[in-house]
């Protein structure tokens, strides 16, 4: 093997070390424009959605927390326009087809669920993500115990249309939504008591 | 243990990396001529996977936990660039037998948006560590499944009489569109076993 | 010798005669994915041709300076650089189009197109030509995923640019946004192109194999025979 000089391996080893310096720095410049932008957005959807799913509401409390079977759950408490609470609203999550599935919940103070949004979902174009749609989510209004997945068939009281080809996605948002209405009764015992 | 199972099913059947979240599709279309080609191919890919996934996962909470998770596409690529060298020089020097078999390819995966796809999502979809390699096995495991099929297919195909039009690439695309296809089928099955 | 004719040529190449989808065969992987919606296909096109403008000028700047040993490596690096740089200006300012992007976003990095196009051009010639040259490129990938796109769209969703087209009596085949109608209509539009270039003469699609792929030269040491030199889809 041939005896390699310094120079033929320094040259290439500190061109790449400072090509990958600058771009880093690029980076890091970048990100600190973006970032806080970034987060902005995501504070401003999540208001939005909170308007959504609550749309009685005047303004929200500040984010509070409760917790389920260890698992700490986000929530605010909705407020009418005399600071009376009216509602909640619960960030919950599930496990769908290609990772999880963030939702919103409102729950008003009858403890019926008055509108359900997503937050962040990859599912298969076409047929999960069609959990997306109003008209997917609407049928989750009014439901106030535990919520159960039909497939065929006109759904009663308590159930919800699967959608077409997706069976795991409506299941896991529909499981977000009873996890939802458990803590509905944790949240709402605390405060009532 | 149900978890497992289902999210190594899912991977290899349901969510096949090829075949329904089209990634690897250069390898897939380029080495699956001969079956002992797409055999080689797919486990140097399942085995840099497994490699990358268990390096860049710890590495991804490095990062996050100093704030420095935008940094996650350069790291995770030269990682796996560097592990692709790294295998290919220590399987030369110490594996011989094995670098005869395996060596052509491993520099074709560098570029495979498969292996980089896979690491990236293991942190997308938040799943723990074993949870991450359980799905990357499946990943490599139905990359494997879907090469060897279409090597199957193709071989058919070689003795058809296709239109003139569809020959070559065309034709390749369409059966592929049927093989992937008769994977949608396996929704249902995990579905059923694990809903 | 970079008169204007010439680099007029390195623009339009990239748009029909070199096409990176229809002729090239590069770029496989987004051109499924991405191309659900017309939406989605327009957005992957440009930003993948920031990319490609971006890091063809760069690297083309450097390629004195860049040493020949580690130039895949450079390239790769300063081609994650703007991959990131999109990716954060994009989940900033178009939110939407990062939710439907996903991870194919970051994996532009190992889009073939782009090192493809480093190596085979931007590391040999001039700024501006290399700068045409990603443009040009980018340009034909845009125009191929939004031919994909539209076909998928229509057909699959009964929209276009998620404006409802074809009326609620016509229910959409969802097969078309679904992975196998993916690559069926990659298949007909590649059949399409196919005949296009015979008709005007020219040769049909062949995978780009060893030609196009940034990995050619460590490959060529070690390829014999079926190895790479086969993968290309002779007629």
């Amino acid at each position: 093997m041939k005896k390699l000089n310094a120079k033929e391996i320094l040259v290439p080893a500190v061109s790449l070390f400072i090509i990958c310096l600058v771009v880093t720095a690029l980076l890091a410049v970048t990100n600190m424009v973006t970032a806080p932008k970034i987060d902005e957005l995501a504070a401003e959807r999540q208001n939005e959605a909170k308007k959504v799913v609550l749309s009685d509401a005047e303004s929200f409390s500040d984010e509070k927390t409760v917790e389920k079977d260890g698992v700490q759950y986000t929530y605010y408490e909705g407020l009418s326009q005399s600071e009376e609470k009216i509602g909640y609203v619960f960030l919950t999550s599930a496990k769908g087809y290609g990772g999880d599935i963030d939702i919103m919940v409102g729950i008003g103070n009858d403890g019926s669920v008055k509108g359900v949004t997503v937050l962040s979902i990859s599912e298969t174009a076409g047929l999960g993500m069609n959990a997306k749609n109003d008209k997917f989510l609407n049928q989750y209004k009014d439901k106030n115990s535990e919520i159960s997945v039909i497939k065929t068939g006109t759904p009663s009281d308590n159930e919800i249309q699967a959608l077409t080809g997706a069976t795991i996605t409506s299941k896991a948002v529909t499981s977000a939504v009873n996890t939802a209405l458990d803590l509905y009764k944790t949240a709402g015992g605390e405060a009532n008591g | 243990m149900k978890i497992f199972f289902s999210i190594l099913l899912t991977a290899i059947l349901t969510n096949n990396y090829i075949l329904s979240k089209f990634l690897g599709i250069c390898p897939f279309l380029g080495v699956s001529k001969k079956l002992n080609t797409a055999v080689g191919m797919s486990l140097a890919v399942i085995f840099v996977m497994l490699l990358s996934s268990a390096v860049t996962y710890p590495l991804n909470t490095f990062l996050d936990n100093h704030g420095l998770g935008y940094l996650q596409t350069i790291v995770f690529i030269l990682v796996i660039a560097a592990l692709v060298q790294l295998v290919e020089i220590v399987l030369k020097k110490y594996i011989p037998a094995l670098y005869s078999s395996l060596g052509i390819y491993l520099p074709l995966i560098t570029t495979n948006c498969a292996v980089l796809g896979v690491t990236i999502l293991n942190i997308d979809n938040g799943y723990s560590f074993s949870h991450a390699m359980i799905n990357t096995l499946g990943a490599g495991l139905g990359f494997m499944v879907a090469m060897v099929m279409f090597a199957g297919v193709r071989s058919k195909l070689e003795s058809c009489d296709v239109p003139k039009f569809l020959q070559g690439l065309p034709i390749t695309l369409i059966s592929a569109s049927l093989t992937s296809l008769s994977f949608l089928g396996f929704t249902g099955l995990v579905e059923n076993m694990f809903g | 010798m970079a008169d204007k004719k010439s680099l007029g040529h390195e623009f339009t190449k990239g748009i029909i005669k070199e096409n990176p989808v229809l002729r090239l065969v590069l770029g496989t992987c987004p051109t499924l994915a991405t191309t659900t919606s017309l939406e989605s296909a327009i957005g992957m096109g440009i930003s993948a041709m920031i990319v490609l403008v971006c890091s063809n000028i760069v690297i083309s700047a450097l390629r004195k300076v860049i040493p020949q040993k580690v130039r895949i490596p450079c390239y790769i690096v300063i081609i994650a650089g703007f991959v990131t740089i999109v990716q954060m200006l994009v989940k900033a300012f178009l939110p939407s189009l990062d939710e439907q992007l996903g991870v194919y976003l970051p994996l532009i990095v190992v889009n073939c197109i782009i090192l493809g196009r480093a190596e085979a051009f931007a590391g040999k010639n001039s700024v501006v030509a290399s700068a045409l040259d990603g443009l040009g490129m980018g340009v034909g990938f845009t125009c191929a995923l939004a031919i994909m796109g539209t076909i998928r769209e229509l057909l699959g969703s009964g929209s276009l640019y998620g404006h409802a087209i074809l009326p609620e009596s016509i229910p959409p085949m969802t097969i078309f946004v679904l992975a196998p109608g993916g690559f069926f209509v990659f298949g007909l539009v590649m059949a399409c192109a196919n005949k296009l270039a015979e008709a005007g003469g020219g040769k049909k699609a062949t995978l780009g194999g060893c030609k196009a792929c940034p990995m050619a030269s460590s490959c060529e040491k070690l390829a014999a025979g079926e190895k790479c030199g086969e993968k290309e889809v002779e007629k």
